[in-house]
């Protein structure tokens, strides 16, 4: 349980914005569930999805207390809402992973590797970072808590960033066709409720750390694979301008909803979506190796992915565009 | 009465629509075609294939030579003007992705990313505001004689296009003759006609500001929507914002749709009453509530072969569920009585100048393949052969202020020709779908969202 004090300083309480997007995103679902009797025609015909959670591909290291961790409490280093950096298996992961013994940057890269390509991504809901790391799946923001607790455990001060989004061409699609409602619901929002990355501060910046794609599903898409200090915004997704915050922890209020909505009013969607997940992760595993591996592949990407490069082009002044007020 | 040959039908449209041509100085092989075809659809194929070659080539030359950050898009592709020979050659042109046009910054900087995708002299835009809103650039530059347009996906993020006053003519131009060369002998400049759409001259959606030559191409044309369309408008109900000022929006909003229907029933009324002939044009849904309601109250007109309706996009018409286009047009024989042959839809799209539109006889998406050149793609943005679904990707001989050789976020079906008429070009089959995860859009889905919901449960 956190203190009222904690719960100020850590920054779990949403903001306004926030708030209001997702209460209406819930608002809009009942609507839709309640005045489309569609809808439940359409849910009572949808067949039954069945979906088998991958293993997971890594074991978690026995922990021992002389293994050395972050202990301090200031901010962006100490434990948060589902977020506990302190936990023994965060500890022992983090130290098979490099803590302590490798550079920072080698480290946090290390961190993102294994939050990136371990854990699979799976509409769950909002849970703690012990329930992933011995679970393997999770959605962006399960996969950013293990990144910023594995990161905090090795004392590297890590936050999470979080904002609406929607998400473009060849991404969502394949995983929503398994869940009708759930697309019918993007679609009257126009939006995605809450997406997120993390940031790790390394040599006197915040690096942000995309990891909710998995390399295959990127590739699913032919996107590039992305890297540590990579975004993928204005690659796979766009943040809704306006809903991008900045928190220490996940904020309150997540859980709850999360677990009404996925487990007791549309089960079935989200096993759906997350078939389909698995599908494009297949899907994206068969095209990395048709390109000739990883590391071909993500080079070919890249080559069709210049449009960062044409930004800073298009943000030139203009000789004939003239600002009055300056 | 006797019917006007085709020639003669054409040749009445041009003088008519005199004003649309551009002048001797900036024409170019893509006028040829445009505007010096009788019939954009039944150009001989060979013919049409010098013509598309010419007017493509010409066209991208002069993006590549005029527009740095195309010219540099290409040139990372190894790809230049040189290359293009033969028509196969086409489809090797670097094509823009769909998201291009829509990844843009606020503020000052929109402004210059606006003058940056702009191909060649950019006229002096002034912006007095510090820190301007989308609709206040919009405004600076359409102030300085361009025709700035957008359209948006259901995020309420716009797609910009920047057109000059001659791309925008050759656009309006290449819309109305592809209509009323489908819809023959229909049209004359003394239809009467309701755009269902908002007015053109108080939107930049491009959808409705498109159909500004609708009022030059008929004597009377009455407006569905008669305010001002905002980008802010948009945003507001593309994304179901909340907040006081978006509900008094959507309750002004909800009134005025309901007013609408009631004012087309009783243009309607009228112009049964009076035998006018009558062209509607614009978005299917607003004249499907309206279909609705009169059937509701058990009505019915009968305007025969004297009426025609064009349509563009939206075939949504509320939330999940989609009105197949069939349908829609066997709803407007029972209910207006105009006969299918006059029930056309067009396929286009803010970026683009190339109308693909409805044949008569199989309803099929004809392409302009004189001037235009639609390409299918993979997964993997490959050219696929004719008979496959995949992405709409096209090259637009009639996009001169910006680039136009852009992948789609649409998912079609290309046939190299159609099946049911003898016109010779390739088509699409009439359903067009959007691309897995692209957002859902159309030409009238702004306008769909901000009427639907509330006409849905109301009429």
């Amino acid at each position: 349980m956190f203190t009222p004090w904690e719960i100020k300083q850590k920054e779990m309480v949403p903001p306004l914005h926030m708030l209001q997007m997702n209460i209406g995103g819930v608002f809009l679902l009942l609507k839709m569930l309640l005045f489309n009797l569609g809808t439940f025609k359409m849910l009572k015909n949808q067949k039954k999805n069945v979906y088998n959670r991958p293993t997971p591909t890594y074991s978690i290291p026995a922990y021992t207390p002389e293994m050395k961790h972050c202990v301090s409490e200031d901010k962006y280093l100490r434990p948060t809402l589902f977020c506990d950096c302190r936990a023994p298996e965060v500890i022992a992961l983090a130290h098979q992973l490099g803590a302590y013994q490798k550079t920072d940057r080698d480290y946090a890269e290390a961190v993102f590797e294994f939050a990136k390509r371990k854990i699979i991504l799976e509409q769950h809901p909002i849970d703690d970072v012990k329930s992933i790391l011995h679970r393997g799946t999770g959605t962006c923001l399960h996969k950013i808590t293990v990144f910023i607790a594995l990161c905090r455990a090795g004392g590297l001060p890590a936050r999470y960033k979080f904002f609406a989004l929607t998400l473009l061409d060849e991404w969502a699609a394949p995983a929503l066709d398994h869940a009708p409602l759930l697309k019918q619901w993007s679609d009257a929002m126009g939006y995605f409720l809450l997406h997120g990355a993390g940031e790790v501060y390394l040599d006197g910046k915040w690096i942000t750390a995309d990891v909710g794609a998995e390399p295959a599903r990127q590739a699913s898409s032919w996107m590039p694979i992305t890297k540590l200090g990579e975004d993928g915004a204005g690659l796979w997704l766009f943040p809704i301008p306006g809903s991008t915050i900045i928190r220490e922890s996940i904020p309150l209020g997540l859980g709850i909803p999360s677990r009404i909505l996925m487990n007791h009013l549309v089960p079935n969607s989200v096993a759906g979506l997350n078939i389909g997940i698995l599908e494009q992760i297949e899907k994206g595993k068969k095209i990395i190796a048709d390109a000739g591996g990883e590391v071909a592949y993500d080079s070919e990407a890249r080559k069709k992915h210049k449009k960062e490069m044409m930004k800073n082009e298009l943000l030139k002044e203009h000789a004939n565009i003239i600002f009055e007020a300056e | 009465m006797t019917t006007r040959d085709f020639t003669t039908y054409m040749k009445q449209l041009n003088e008519q629509l005199r004003n649309y041509f551009p002048s001797k100085d900036v024409w170019t092989p893509a006028d040829d075609a445009i505007y010096k075809t009788d019939d954009l659809f039944r150009v001989p194929l060979k013919e049409a294939h010098e013509m598309q070659l010419k007017s493509i080539k010409h066209t991208f030359t002069y993006q590549y030579n005029n527009n740095k950050i195309y010219q540099n898009f290409c040139k990372e592709r190894n790809f230049s003007p040189s290359d293009i020979n033969t028509n196969d050659d086409l489809e090797k042109i670097p094509l823009i992705p769909a998201t291009f046009y829509k990844d843009y910054p606020s503020g000052r900087d929109f402004a210059t990313w606006l003058g940056n995708i702009f191909t060649g002299q950019l006229p002096k835009i002034m912006i007095p505001q510090k820190h301007p809103t989308y609709d206040e650039v919009i405004n600076a530059f359409n102030k300085a004689g361009m025709a700035v347009a957008y359209s948006s996906g259901t995020s309420g993020r716009h797609t910009f296009i920047p057109r000059d006053q001659r791309t925008y003519y050759t656009s309006e131009y290449a819309a109305a003759k592809s209509v009323i060369t489908m819809v023959y002998p229909l049209w004359e400049p003394s239809l009467y006609g309701y755009l269902l759409m908002p007015n053109p001259k108080k939107t930049n959606v491009y959808a409705g500001k498109v159909c500004t030559i609708y009022f030059d191409a008929i004597q009377d044309v009455k407006v569905a929507i008669d305010r001002e369309i905002t980008t802010e408008l948009i945003q507001m109900t593309m994304t179901n914002q909340k907040g006081i000022k978006s509900s008094i929006v959507k309750l002004a909003t909800k009134r005025q749709s309901i007013k609408m229907i009631d004012e087309i029933i009783r243009w309607l009324e009228y112009q049964e009453k009076t035998k006018n002939k009558i062209a509607i044009v614009g978005a299917p849904f607003i004249l499907s509530f309206v279909m609705k309601k009169l059937e509701k109250e058990g009505r019915a007109f009968n305007f025969g072969e004297r009426g025609g309706v064009a349509t563009g996009g939206g075939w949504k018409a509320y939330e999940g569920v989609r009105v197949p286009v069939v349908d829609f047009r066997k709803q407007v024989e029972k209910i207006l009585g105009i006969p299918e042959k006059f029930c056309v839809d067009l396929y286009g799209m803010v970026e683009g100048n190339g109308w693909l539109t409805h044949c008569p006889e199989g309803h099929y998406l004809h392409e302009p393949y004189n001037y235009f050149k639609g390409v299918v793609l993979d997964a993997e943005n490959k050219p696929m052969g004719y008979g496959e679904w995949g992405r709409y990707a096209f090259l637009d001989a009639a996009a001169f202020s910006y680039p136009g050789f852009l992948m789609s976020g649409d998912q079609v079906r290309r046939l190299e020709h159609c099946p049911v008429c003898d016109r010779p070009g390739p088509v699409l089959e009439p359903e067009i779908k959007r691309a897995a995860g692209a957002e859902v859009r159309g030409c009238a889905e702004e306008v769909r969202r901000m009427l639907s919901a509330d006409l849905s449960q109301d009429s």
